[in-house]
């Protein structure tokens, strides 16, 4: 089992629960804006503390009784809906920020490669703030690539990108899923997104208790 | 026409807006009543100077104003205009500053009182010292309290007397400076100087330090405190609450202090 | 130009503020973090604590300190036992009035530059393999950067203008606590020193001018970096 969790929290008003467990390939979290997609993300990345359940990918347990892993240990590899680039490097010391904390072992993946596969050479000496959202996107795949990950997690990285861009980036992530083989937990509200990329589908309504897959 | 008027209307309101608060402070300012005279004194005398102006009071006058601040300040405020009626100086040399200056009517000046000067330590503190010994050795590390040598008059006739006795330049590294003799006081009392340079009258006002040697008449210029009315004062009770500081009753108040009679 | 005495009270009131603004820069930056970031019962009164130099008047500032410092005193008299130290009449003691008074400003200063910091970005540092301390040094920090630059320039020309707590506390003693201010009131107690304080003012008023330009030059390096998308 690629992704395996079944995790609740209640967050203000809302209880969040979800239970599935899926293959390899790129498994797509989808349904509407507000149903808590994003804090799942979050639960598996480790910045959020679920109430209760457990958390497992590629058989490594990240989360359950008595076992917290902390974010920088689960060596997940985390794309934003807005990028977040650090602001007060350049490009190409965002893209090492990650690179620099894994060790040898980890890192699957090297710098001249990932820049070639994103495309971003040009870009490496530009600081975040210049660059436009289909840019700043791929830098942000090239960061968490290059730290070593062994699951991608991407939380709608096309919702801020416009028609030519999102073609763009949507092709980068096929090309992910398909040549570098990583497990992809791909959240999104499009389902048309989600045919074109997901191995498996996990729909995710209003604080739902079980998700149904395919 | 009317309308420009109208126009113009607004900013002259909102100048007037913000003009008022200064015109509300001149206004204020303009004080032309007469008023109980304003004595400027040096601190030495805060307590004795209270209890005449208290006596004076009592005789059915109206009470005077004090001011206390070491006489050289108070010089500088007499320089500057102040609107005061009489000045009480620790010495003669400040009273001749503003004198020079035509600053006082001169035919009012009169020596008042006299004054012994000090050496005192807190009250639990050990220290022994004679006029003849070594005053850097007594005080050690500790510090010694005095007011401006350079300026206020209880810190001139210290560094005078201390040099009589040769003892100066061993303790000009220890001295701490006060602002007046009433500061230098307090850092005896409150132990953070050894020992200080203050009059007989300071130390015996507080309860807090014990008289360690006096030092002698010869070792310092006398100290005189000269009195006189300010040629600006308009109020005739300022001649009368000098004479009344003149006058036997008012010269009594003094010595319950431990003030003495001028040389 | 300028005698040497002059340059000598120049010279301590930098040597006061300096000292004064380094010593105080951690403490500040740590109280900032605190009350931006914590949230612990008392919060609220670390928080008044952390302003009240900056309502009460200074001299009673100076006499809290002086009751503090004094030998008798609960920290004086630690120092003089342990250390055989005293900070009364010392330009230490001017140094702790000058930081006490500076100490609000300063953390207010840093506190807006630590809320501006982005916490998903910290989240997002974490995720890439950063521990907590990394994520502190590498990401944080740097970021509130622009307020530790205005908390330092604050808290110069805060220290440099310090008179009430520093007279009440440590006294007037030339070379060793008679700083700038205090070198101004003090040619005023005596007759004939107008030549005197007008020179010593217009030393201040440079100082102080050239703490606004340094502070207005820096807000200009930050807002111009912002246009080409860096801080720093």
């Amino acid at each position: 089992m690629s992704f395996d969790v079944d995790v609740a929290r209640r967050l203000g008003a809302q209880n969040i629960a979800v239970r599935f467990a899926t293959g390899p390939g790129l498994t797509a979290l989808f349904g509407p804006s507000g149903a808590g997609k994003s804090s799942v993300l979050n639960m598996i990345a480790g910045l959020l503390r679920p109430d209760r359940g457990h958390i497992a990918v590629d058989g490594e347990t990240l989360f359950a009784d008595g076992v917290d892993l902390p974010p920088e240990r689960r060596r997940a590899g985390y794309v934003f809906q807005d990028a977040r680039l650090f602001p007060h490097r350049r490009v190409a010391q965002n893209l090492r920020y990650g690179e620099r904390l894994a060790d040898e072992t980890q890192r699957w993946i090297g710098f001249e490669r990932t820049v070639d596969f994103l495309g971003i050479a040009h870009l490496l000496d530009r600081w975040p703030r210049s660059l436009s959202g289909g840019e700043a996107q791929r830098v942000a795949i090239g960061r968490a690539l290059l730290s070593g990950p062994r699951f991608l997690l991407m939380d709608e990285p096309l919702a801020s990108l416009d028609s030519p861009r999102r073609a763009e980036i949507m092709t980068v992530i096929g090309r992910i899923r398909d040549e570098l083989r990583l497990p992809i937990l791909y959240v999104s509200h499009d389902r048309a997104e989600v045919e074109r990329l997901a191995d498996h589908m996990v729909e995710i309504n209003q604080a739902i208790e079980d998700a149904s897959h395919q | 026409m009317m309308a420009s008027l109208k126009r113009a209307l607004w900013p002259i309101l909102a100048a007037a807006l913000a003009l008022a608060p200064a015109f509300a402070l001149i206004a204020c300012g303009n004080d032309a009543q007469p008023g109980p005279t304003i004595v400027l004194a040096a601190s030495s005398l805060q307590e004795s100077l209270e209890a005449a102006a208290d006596f004076y009071a009592a005789e059915g006058h109206a009470r005077p104003v004090l001011s206390f601040a070491a006489s050289s300040a108070l010089a500088r405020q007499i320089d500057g205009g102040a609107p005061a009626d009489l000045f009480l100086s620790a010495d003669e040399d400040w009273m001749d500053h503003v004198a020079q200056r035509g600053l006082i009517a001169a035919d009012t000046r009169a020596n008042l009182l006299g004054n012994t000067l000090v050496l005192a330590a807190p009250s639990g503190s050990a220290l022994r010292w004679t006029p003849g010994g070594d005053l850097a050795a007594a005080l050690g590390t500790g510090r010694l309290a005095m007011a401006d040598p350079d300026s206020v008059p209880a810190g001139k006739y210290g560094r005078a007397a201390l040099e009589h006795l040769g003892q100066w330049t061993a303790v000009a590294p220890h001295v701490v400076r006060g602002e007046n003799v009433r500061a230098a006081l307090a850092f005896v009392e409150r132990g953070e100087a050894a020992a200080g340079l203050v009059y007989a009258t300071d130390a015996a006002a507080s309860a807090r330090v014990r008289v360690v040697a006096t030092l002698p008449d010869g070792s310092h210029p006398p100290i005189v405190y000269p009195v006189a009315v300010l040629a600006a004062s308009r109020r005739a009770d300022a001649r009368r609450f000098a004479r009344f500081l003149l006058s036997p009753a008012g010269q009594a108040i003094f010595r319950r202090y431990g003030f003495t009679a001028p040389q | 130009m300028l005698s040497a005495a002059e340059w000598a009270i120049i010279g301590l009131s930098l040597k006061v503020s300096l000292v004064a603004v380094a010593a105080t820069l951690p403490i500040a930056f740590a109280l900032a973090w605190l009350l931006a970031r914590g949230r612990f019962p008392g919060r609220m009164l670390v928080d008044a604590l952390v302003h009240l130099p900056l309502v009460l008047p200074p001299v009673v500032i100076g006499w809290l300190l002086l009751i503090a410092f004094g030998r008798t005193g609960p920290v004086g008299g630690w120092l003089q036992d342990w250390f055989g130290v005293s900070v009364i009449f010392r330009w230490t003691g001017a140094a702790i009035a000058a930081a006490v008074m500076a100490l609000p400003l300063m953390v207010r200063a840093i506190r807006l530059s630590i809320e501006t910091v982005d916490r998903r970005l910290e989240g997002a540092a974490r995720t890439l393999g950063a521990g907590p301390w990394r994520v502190f040094f590498s990401i944080s920090l740097p970021l509130s950067l622009p307020g530790i630059l205005a908390a330092v320039i604050l808290g110069l020309a805060r220290s440099i203008g310090e008179f009430g707590a520093t007279i009440t506390f440590v006294s007037n003693i030339p070379g060793e606590t008679r700083t700038l201010p205090l070198a101004i009131y003090s040619a005023l107690q005596v007759p004939g020193s107008d030549g005197e304080v007008t020179r010593l003012a217009v030393i201040a008023i440079v100082l102080s001018l050239a703490a606004l330009l340094a502070s207005e030059m820096l807000a200009r390096r930050f807002r111009h970096d912002d246009r080409t998308g860096h801080v720093l």
